[in-house]
């Protein structure tokens, strides 16, 4: 009856905090918090291009199918005009209204805007010739293009600078939206959300679809999504779709095989409590000291806290006849301790290392590995049936036992298994380490392929390189953009890239400005250049007045900063490719069609480093690198703490050798596999291995365990080939996986289970005889 | 069937004083490409080709600009390579067509179907006799227009300038 009323409580207790969990849980899916904290400017950069870069978020869509050209650049248009109130989006484009029109607020700053005044001065012969071409445009197909300003504008600026602000390369137009060569309609959507957080993203595709299925007629065509936010979407869906079918299927064989083991669903049912209130605790635990939880520190937690699962197994394993499960437990408990006490210590190394995500994990995992052993301890065994089957009773344990009593000694294979790991690492062919991450979850071939080509048709930006420029002020990096414009040009002139969007393309300093205001003729001298230049002319006498009255107001007019023109259809862009960091301000330029990077990085040489060629790709991989190079170092630290904590436990260094030994050459043993296999190691990897490290402590712990009785020896080998068995079904079903992520963890932590349970036996079991 | 046939322009721009009046030859080589040259009063070659516009000014870098920034030039240039290349279906597609025939002579007057090329272009017409044309007139729909005789009839003399009403007369041919 008390029984009953504990499981009862217990389960009620669990529900009530899986009930606040899930209340008070806020999972954040942005890689960046799980990222260590920037070692150097173009990894903060990359840090805030991740979050905050516009090419990053940039979004593609095509729609495709319908019946005509007509029909998709209706639906363009509707969805645009849908998607423009939408929180989710900064900007929709479908080539619809022309981004390079200038602000009719503006047009007087045209004078100063255009590069006209540089080179020329608007005297009677210029405009005499100006008002000869004006003429010929009349009589050319380009009239009807300049016919509607022409009498404000005879020197053709507004044109100039339609023509300096069209990107190079510009998507193609059906119906007055942009489309492809097969008449596709085409889009490019800017999201708020970042590129690599998939649940927002998520969210936003969500919203662009049902944008999209509200429309009348969307049934006949298909919106096709590409860039580098879809992506993170699509991968992430397809490693949880696998991750949550293998890990059914694992959970479907794990309960199956403890069915076997002790012939009691009831038994099987209970085994699965003190692991939930572990994970429970384990969010509480993370949530009060870290508020939101990062999605990595759950997925990589749950597998960190498997080793929780062998707890009730060895409570199961090690119960016997004649005394309550209680007592049973405790001839155990004291190894079992140590196990978990020794693995919370190590988890200390990974709070230690300062990054937010690793001490998250360690948190998460201390809390979660404490409340299972505890209830394991305290909780489950007041709550087991009192009917049970002793495991030693088993006739194939006994002769197992019998079997690994009589192995010889094997005292040569533990310095074999070094050498051959240490050769085998040195010799592999591979890189030892997978620094792009993006490889672990790859895109299936057609979805890049259709990226390629809709990236080409729309001119997109390049996400990879960006053109950094560095000054003290916004006006400085603007004035540094003007002088690398030539640069520029020969570069996008000799091929070496596509094109490339400097800040100063739209706002030219304002010295620049000034410059060209000086070159403007007061009213009196323009009047009369231009009647002299208008005599004889073809052109109607008094025509060109609102020229004049444009020029007389460009010369009184403050040179126009980058605030002012925020307010333009092009402010956003230039605002978007300006950033105050600390004290000085950054240019960002982006880049189309980058085919010699080698040659645009030289311009740090030229501009003694002020501005530089930013390869995002490098960066990530060398923040990567360095965060690597710190999980590695907990790792280290981790081992040498848990040694610290078996030998202080044992006040005997030969036993603890023996414990420390085993794992530690059993984790060398799994890297040489991998390594030996081909595989470059990735975060995931190390994750695994210390996993299976965690499993393995607890196969030499109990294997190290000196006991007189051959009873007591079979519950031990029980309940640790049931745990091998367990560990190695799981992650073995996962190593199937065609997902590199996961396959990475579930090879890793079979083959390192494998490796432990061998050496166990060999270094810690038969090694005392 | 590529060809190449002498014009002469006279274009009437509300902007100008008097007519501008041009002289040169018209190349069609075949689907999508089209050539006008001008050779007096100055010299300039437009071609359009691959869906682009490139004008050639003597001594002058040429200036290019994509077919797409002036759809209602694209519609054009689709509607006279249909009608050189006699494609009455391609025609069909941006225009309403009405001809009116009197003898050897007939006038074809095409109205644009779509919008956005009626907020440019009011009406297109051609002229012509027995299986030649003679004159390709656009009205566009701010008033001003171009008239364009073609082969024989670009030699005419005309008062200078010419008026709208003694090109309409020669180009329905109405005078033999």
């Amino acid at each position: 009856m008390r029984a009953i009323a504990l499981l009862i409580a217990w389960l009620a207790a669990l529900a009530a905090l899986a009930f606040v969990a899930q209340r008070t849980l806020v999972v954040s899916s942005d890689l960046r918090g799980f990222m260590p904290p920037a070692q150097n400017a173009d990894q903060k950069l990359l840090l805030d291009q991740i979050g905050e870069g516009p090419a990053s978020r940039l979004l593609m869509l095509a729609i495709e199918g319908g019946d005509n050209n007509a029909m998709r650049a209706r639906l363009s248009r509707d969805l645009a005009h849908a998607l423009q109130g939408d929180a989710h989006f900064a900007r929709v484009l479908n080539g619809e209204t022309d981004v390079a029109a200038l602000d009719p607020k503006l047009l007087p700053y045209r004078f100063l805007l255009s590069p006209t005044l540089d080179t020329n001065r608007f005297d009677a012969d210029y405009l005499r010739d100006q008002l000869q071409q004006r003429l010929e445009d009349l009589a050319s197909p380009a009239a009807s293009l300049i016919k509607p300003l022409l009498a404000r504008d005879p020197t053709g600026e507004v044109l100039a600078l339609v023509q300096r602000w069209t990107p190079a390369q510009t998507p193609r137009l059906c119906d007055s939206v942009w489309c492809d060569k097969s008449g596709n309609a085409l889009l490019l959507v800017e999201t708020h959300a970042a590129a690599f957080d998939p649940n927002a993203q998520s969210a936003a595709i969500d919203a662009l679809r049902a944008a999209l299925a509200r429309l009348p007629g969307n049934g006949t065509v298909r919106l096709t999504i590409s860039g580098p936010g879809y992506f993170s979407v699509v991968a992430a869906a397809r490693t949880r779709a696998e991750a949550e079918w293998l890990s059914a299927l694992g959970t479907a064989g794990f309960i199956l095989l403890l069915l076997v083991a002790y012939r009691s669903p009831r038994l099987v049912a209970l085994a699965a409590l003190p692991i939930a209130s572990g994970a429970l605790a384990g969010i509480a635990a993370t949530a009060l000291v870290f508020g939101p939880i990062h999605g990595i520190t759950l997925a990589f937690g749950f597998t960190l806290l498997g080793v929780a699962q062998e707890y009730p197994i060895r409570l199961f394993s090690h119960r016997r006849a004649g005394a309550s499960a209680q007592a049973s437990l405790a001839g155990v408990w004291p190894l079992l301790r140590l196990a978990i006490v020794s693995a919370c210590i190590a988890y200390l190394a990974f709070y230690a290392s300062g990054v937010a995500g690793l001490q998250q994990l360690a948190t998460f995992t201390i809390a979660g590995l404490i409340v299972a052993g505890a209830a394991t301890r305290w909780l489950l065994p007041a709550v087991l049936p009192v009917q049970f089957r002793d495991v030693a009773d088993a006739h194939w344990l006994e002769r197992f036992r019998l079997w690994l009593d009589a192995l010889p000694p094997l005292r040569w294979l533990p310095w074999s298994v070094f050498a051959l790991a240490l050769g085998l690492i040195a010799l592999a062919p591979t890189p030892l380490w997978q620094n792009d991450l993006a490889a672990l979850t790859p895109l299936p071939p057609e979805l890049l392929k259709r990226e390629g080509e809709l990236r080409a048709a729309l001119g997109a930006p390049d996400v990879r390189y960006l053109l950094v420029l560095e000054a003290s002020d916004a006006d400085g990096v603007l004035g540094l953009s003007e002088q690398i414009s030539a640069q520029v040009e020969k570069w996008i002139a000799d091929g070496k890239v596509d094109d490339v969007e400097l800040p100063s393309r739209y706002l030219p300093s304002l010295a620049t400005q000034r410059a060209r205001q000086a070159q403007l003729p007061d009213r009196a001298t323009l009047a009369a250049a231009l009647a002299q230049a208008q005599q004889g002319g073809e052109f109607a006498s008094d025509l060109f007045t609102p020229f004049l009255d444009d020029v007389a107001a460009a010369r009184a007019l403050p040179p126009l900063t980058h605030a002012a023109f925020a307010a333009a259809p092009l402010g956003a862009r230039l605002t978007a490719m300006l950033s105050k960091r600390d004290e000085h301000y950054l240019g960002l330029a982006t880049l189309a069609g980058v085919h010699d990077p080698a040659a645009l990085a030289t311009i740090a040489q030229r501009t003694q480093g002020r501005v530089h060629l930013l390869d995002l790709k490098t960066a990530s991989e060398s923040l990567v690198a360095s965060y690597r190079a710190r999980i590695g170092a907990a790792l280290l630290v981790a081992l040498v703490l848990l040694a610290l904590a078996v030998a202080l436990a044992f006040r005997d260094l030969a036993r603890a050798w023996h414990v420390i030994a085993p794992m530690s050459l059993a984790t060398l043993a799994a890297l040489a596999a991998l390594r030996a296999g081909g595989v470059s190691l990735s975060l995931f990897h190390l994750v695994a291995l210390t996993l299976a490290a965690g499993l393995g402590l607890h196969y030499a712990l109990f294997f190290e365990r000196r006991v007189d009785d051959a009873a007591e020896a079979r519950r031990t080998l029980h309940a640790t080939v049931v745990c091998v068995a367990s560990a190695v079904l799981v992650f073995g079903l996962l190593a199937t996986s065609s997902v590199p992520v996961l396959r990475a963890i579930g090879a890793t932590v079979a083959l390192g289970v494998a490796f432990h349970f061998c050496l166990s036996i060999v270094m810690a079991r038969n090694a005392r005889k | 069937m590529p060809s190449d046939t002498p014009y002469a322009e006279t274009r009437f721009v509300h902007v100008l004083r008097k007519p501008l009046q041009l002289r040169g030859e018209l190349h069609y080589g075949g689907a999508g490409v089209l050539g006008k040259r001008v050779d007096a009063p100055y010299r300039e070659t437009t071609q359009i080709a691959n869906d682009e516009v490139t004008v050639q000014r003597e001594g002058k870098s040429a200036r290019r600009f994509s077919l797409e920034r002036a759809p209602e030039l694209e519609a054009l240039l689709e509607s006279f390579s249909a009608l050189l290349g006699g494609d009455a279906a391609a025609l069909n597609r941006y225009f309403t067509l009405s001809l009116d025939r009197r003898d050897a002579a007939w006038r074809l007057t095409l109205t644009p179907r779509s919008h956005d090329l009626a907020k440019h272009l009011r009406e297109l017409i051609v002229d012509g006799r027995d299986s030649a044309v003679r004159c390709v007139s656009l009205h566009e729909a701010d008033g001003d227009a171009s008239v364009m005789r073609m082969g024989a009839i670009a030699d005419a003399k005309f008062a200078d300038p010419p008026t709208a009403s003694a090109l309409d007369v020669l180009c329905r041919g109405a005078d033999r």
